[in-house]
């Protein structure tokens, strides 16, 4: 039967059709509901059922061996993987949302727009070709300009949409020329066929091509952008603190793994053999891009533009996966990334929590909060920690694996300079605990406005999932630790490295 | 008697429900510090049935003992990479796990009349007393440094929160200060962890190879664990957070401080550094020992200088706890066991001392030596605690520091010789300013300065907790064997390495 094998040719994009359709029935239910907080349940819906899914074929093992019927896309632990992050992140994020958009018009674009934006995402995720992860950077990409711009009455809604849209055209180009570049020295635009193609072209031409590395550079250039490595950094900021604070949430903790997912499937996959050519640069850029976002996250007063100078940090520490370049990396660099989705966007919500009872965005703002609302500042205090990497919480348990896997790349597959990797991500720790902890005591130490404050129920419940899985990932990571590992371990050109 | 008990982790656990029930007490707040008493007095009992349990040199086959170690619990935790929660005690680990317990349960009497946030208050006290004890027990290096970091937190809050004037500073001085050494620590358990090559994190299988490290890689990971545990002891010229934060501290706060955490870095040296690294420790060793005397000495002449009395006590620890390290510094049996022994003897004194300089704040409103005088004769209980502490801490004999820093210039001499003759000098000027503080302060003509016709004595939940510690410093000032053939016979299984110690 011809529709069995059409069926199974869909399965791979069976999350993504859901999304879609979702996606496409919200402006019609907009006209449906009057109480718009539907809306977010409908948005829900999709979002809770494709990520049970999704966990269900990841926890079955389903995707390992990678499963493919399609040319452009294939299931497996990496996509399974990433594709969790987006849809909890994506869950987070609609939770927090109606309260904090309950004045506002067109409601159900905004959901739809976001279920697109994730939806872009986890098309990146499963990609194995260049074509079809460009197009999921697109629809990710242009859904996010949009919602930056969600509050088009406000300026500095207005602004971050300008800023992101510009800039993320640009680093558009940017990548699509790179992968122009790709497969005009690949003869290929398929991911894992890059690496044996260029071998055999370097054989053929005794050497490394300046092509492959132009266009290598490129394309760490276009996803710099996206994930807000410096130099190409400088937007972020601006469109965090513009942006709503949930769409903030949603930039900083799903659409910059996105990019992670894109560097690390074509540098450790598909060019991990000009590896020598470019792993120094990239471990400059990752200390680079650790040390300023954490130096320029000590002078702010806004904590949305703390916490993005803080998110620009957390890459740095992410991109020592690409010197490295071991699957255990790998591992460290996925789990970081799953556990960053829930600290970094539970601290957002707090923030947004805050923005729905009209309290400001200084961090001033947040004086004497443990007296107000001693759940907020809790969270807000557990979050903070956990980023800063203080155990027992997620954020020091990815750290942890990560940091070490830079200690034993320095041990065994080489260089020794690997170990300024782990050397530089623990003092930029460091230094990130001393504006983490400053927040922590204005909602401690300092006296502030009195009154007790409540939170909308919806984002307490957000703040409550972001909460308890940065307690749990950090208690008991093991199975997770694991699926990090599997997942890793598709990337078949990559050391061991544990 | 604990054959099938976890006994271990039920004390760790106790402390840990006991926060969590003080966090929870809503409205009923003003029984937080009953709570916190409860449990911790539960978990001192606990540990009290642990040392009559305590055997000090056990039979290998008994229930429990795991080469060395006694009340061994060992479950897998996180087995992708190899971590474990494994908890034990020997005789180093049982003076500062009693010590913790106690110190705790005095520092919730002690702080009896706390109205500020009560909840938080006794409840961060207990979760710091689950860190402490979890970083005194733990036989797993993730855990070690899982408990480590714990303790930091209720520290940072208790300081910041109910501090004095300068506490944004302090509190935050403190908590990147440590933290900064706790991540060196953090890489040298890395580098020790890959290097074993054994998928674990297991102490006692870590130091079975890792003895067999070449000497230069074992230097750099000794080097890296020296400054971690260095910066907590402290150590001139890493010290310059402990005078800030014990200042700043609330009374209670500077005990837990000067009586546990400084002991954390010390008894870290000699679980982790020492027995696992034994090469590095030898080709450090004599940086250990010139890093122990200019900690004896300048901190003793920083004391002279001080006008605050709470600043002294603070400066007299970075003097008393470079004893320990000069202990270490010797690698002999004698001077190895003195070190620990000493620990524990200055984790008694110094709770007197930060006591009775929280006393004298509460009750005088300050603790500027030159605006006190004649306190004998307004508050003639407090006026003898503070002497017996202050002699205590001087090296009195008959009382405990005089049996620990007696044995380490005994070891000393035996290796360095003459040397001994400056931390000897350093002595002499220990008991100068204590005598002379003393002076000014409690005896002569009463004060002017400030106002004392409503001066009153020592409360009750002040006096009882000082008077319990100085019957122990007593105690085992006459029968320091007491303790001190347990820690002896431990110290001698953790020297083995040296070959014969």
């Amino acid at each position: 039967m011809a529709d069995l094998a059409v069926w199974n040719s869909l399965e791979a994009f069976a999350p993504q059709l859901v999304l879609v359709a979702f996606a496409l029935l919200m402006p019609a239910l907009d006209y449906l509901f009057k109480d718009k907080r539907l809306l977010a349940l409908a948005a829900l819906a999709p979002l809770l059922g494709v990520g049970a899914a999704v966990l269900s074929w990841t926890l079955l093992g389903i995707g390992d061996p990678p499963v493919s019927q399609l040319p452009l896309v294939q299931v497996d632990m990496f996509s399974g993987l990433f594709m969790l992050v987006f849809l909890a992140v994506g869950v987070i994020v609609v939770l927090a949302s109606p309260e904090f958009i309950r004045n506002d018009r067109n409601q159900g674009e905004y959901y739809a727009l976001v279920l697109l934006a994730i939806t872009g995402m986890t098309v990146v995720a499963e990609s194995t070709d260049l074509i079809a992860l460009f197009v999921g950077l697109e629809i990710a990409g242009i859904s996010s300009f949009a919602l930056a711009g969600f509050r088009k009455s406000e300026n500095r809604s207005s602004e971050a949409a300008t800023k992101y849209f510009i800039v993320g055209g640009f680093s558009s180009a940017l990548t699509l020329f790179a992968i122009s570049l790709f497969y005009g020295a690949a003869g290929t635009t398929e991911i894992a066929q890059l690496g044996p193609r260029l071998e055999a072209m370097f054989v053929q031409f005794e050497g490394t091509d300046s092509l492959v590395l132009l266009a290598t550079v490129l394309f760490l250039a276009g996803i710099g952008f996206k994930i807000a490595m410096v130099p190409f950094h400088m937007w972020a900021p601006d469109v965090y603190e513009g942006a709503p604070s949930p769409i903030s949430g949603l930039l900083a903790a799903a659409s910059k793994k996105m990019g992670f997912a894109a560097l690390f499937k074509v540098l450790l996959l598909g060019i991990i053999v000009t590896k020598t050519d470019w792993d120094i640069a990239v471990a400059i850029l990752a200390i680079a891009t650790m040390t300023v976002g954490n130096l320029v996250a000590v002078s702010q007063t806004s904590i949305k533009r703390m916490l993005a100078y803080s998110s620009i940090a957390q890459a740095g520490y992410i991109l020592i996966v690409l010197p490295v370049g071991t699957e255990y990396a790998l591992a460290g660099g996925l789990f970081h990334i799953l556990t960053h989705a829930f600290m970094k966007s539970g601290a957002f919500m707090v923030v947004a929590a805050l923005g729905a009872v009209a309290i400001g965005e200084r961090i001033e703002d947040f004086k004497g909060l443990s007296r107000r609302s001693p759940f907020l500042a809790f969270a807000m205090t557990i979050f903070l920690l956990s980023l800063a990497g203080i155990p027992p919480l997620a954020g020091f348990a990815s750290k942890f694996v990560l940091f070490s896997s830079a200690v034993y790349g320095s041990i065994d597959p080489g260089p020794s300079w690997l170990i300024w990797l782990a050397v530089a991500g623990v003092l930029n720790s460091a230094l990130s605990l001393y504006y983490y902890s400053r927040v922590i005591k204005c909602m401690y130490m300092d006296k502030g406005p009195e009154g007790p404050i409540r939170a909308p129920p919806m984002m307490t419940v957000a703040i409550v999932f972001a909460l308890v899985m940065t307690f749990v990932l950090g208690l008991w990571f093991d199975s997770v630790l694991e699926l990090c590992m599997r997942a890793a371990a598709a990337f078949p050109g990559l050391p061991p490295g544990n | 008697m604990f054959e099938n008990i976890p006994v271990i982790s039920l004390i760790i656990l106790l402390p840990l429900i006991g926060a969590v029930a003080t966090f929870f007490l809503g409205r009923y707040e003003r029984y937080a510090k009953h709570v916190a008493l409860a449990f911790s007095a539960a978990a001192f009992v606990l540990s009290l049935c642990v040392v009559y349990a305590f055997v000090t040199v056990p039979d290998a086959s008994s229930p429990g003992y795991h080469d060395g170690y006694q009340f061994y619990e060992d479950y897998t935790w996180i087995e992708t990479i190899g971590v474990h929660y494994t908890v034990g005690l020997d005789g180093i680990s049982l003076p500062m796990f009693v010590l913790s317990t106690l110190l705790c349960m005095l520092s919730v009497i002690f702080s009896w009349d706390t109205t500020l946030r009560p909840k938080a208050y006794f409840g961060l006290i207990l979760v710091l007393e689950v860190g402490v004890l979890g970083v005194f027990t733990a036989l797993d290096y993730f855990m070690f440094y899982v408990f480590w970091e714990v303790v930091l937190i209720p520290m940072y809050f208790m300081i910041g929160v109910w501090g004095g004037p300068r506490k944004d500073y302090a509190a935050i001085k403190f908590f990147i200060y440590t933290h900064i050494a706790s991540l060196a620590m953090l890489i040298a358990i890395m580098a020790m962890y890959f290097e074993a090559g054994l998928n674990s994190f297991s102490m006692e299988r870590i130091a079975l190879v890792s003895p067999g490290f070449d000497t230069g890689i074992q230097v750099a990971i000794f080097g890296a664990l020296f400054f971690g545990f260095g910066v907590k002891l402290p150590m001139v010229p890493f010290h310059t957070w402990l005078p800030d934060a014990h200042v700043e501290a609330p009374t209670a706060g500077s005990v837990l401080l000067a009586g546990l955490l400084l002991k954390m870095g010390g008894y870290g040296l000699i679980r982790v550094a020492i027995p696992s690294l034994p090469a590095g420790a030898q080709e450090l060793a004599w940086l250990m020992a010139v890093i122990a005397v200019v900690s004896i000495v300048y901190g003793a002449m920083l004391c002279l200088a001080q006008k605050d009395l709470k600043k002294m006590v603070a400066y007299s620890s970075i003097s008393h706890m470079g004893f320990v390290l000069l202990g270490y510094a010797t690698l002999t049996q004698l001077g190895v066991t003195a070190g620990v022994f000493q620990m524990f003897a200055h984790g008694l004194v110094t709770a007197v001392l930060f006591m009775m300089c929280g006393v004298i704040q509460h009750k005088c409103g300050t603790r500027m030596i030159p605006s006190l005088g004649g306190l004998a004769k307004k508050m003639p209980i407090a006026a003898t605690l503070l002497t017996a502490g202050f002699l205590a801490s001087l090296g009195l004999p008959g009382l405990v520091s005089f049996a620990a820093e007696f044995l380490i210039f005994a070891s000393m001499f035996d290796t360095w010789g003459l040397w001994l003759l400056v931390p000897i000098a350093a002595v002499a000027v220990t008991a100068a300013y204590y005598l002379w503080a003393l002076q000014r302060s409690v005896f002569g003509p009463l004060t002017d300065k400030i106002d004392t016709s409503h001066l009153h004595d020592v409360s009750w939940y002040e006096g009882l907790p000082v008077a319990v510690l100085i019957a122990l410093i007593a105690l085992f000032g006459v029968f320091p064997m007491l303790i001190f053939s347990r820690i002896d016979a431990a110290v001698e299984l953790v020297l083995r390495v040296f070959g014969g110690g």
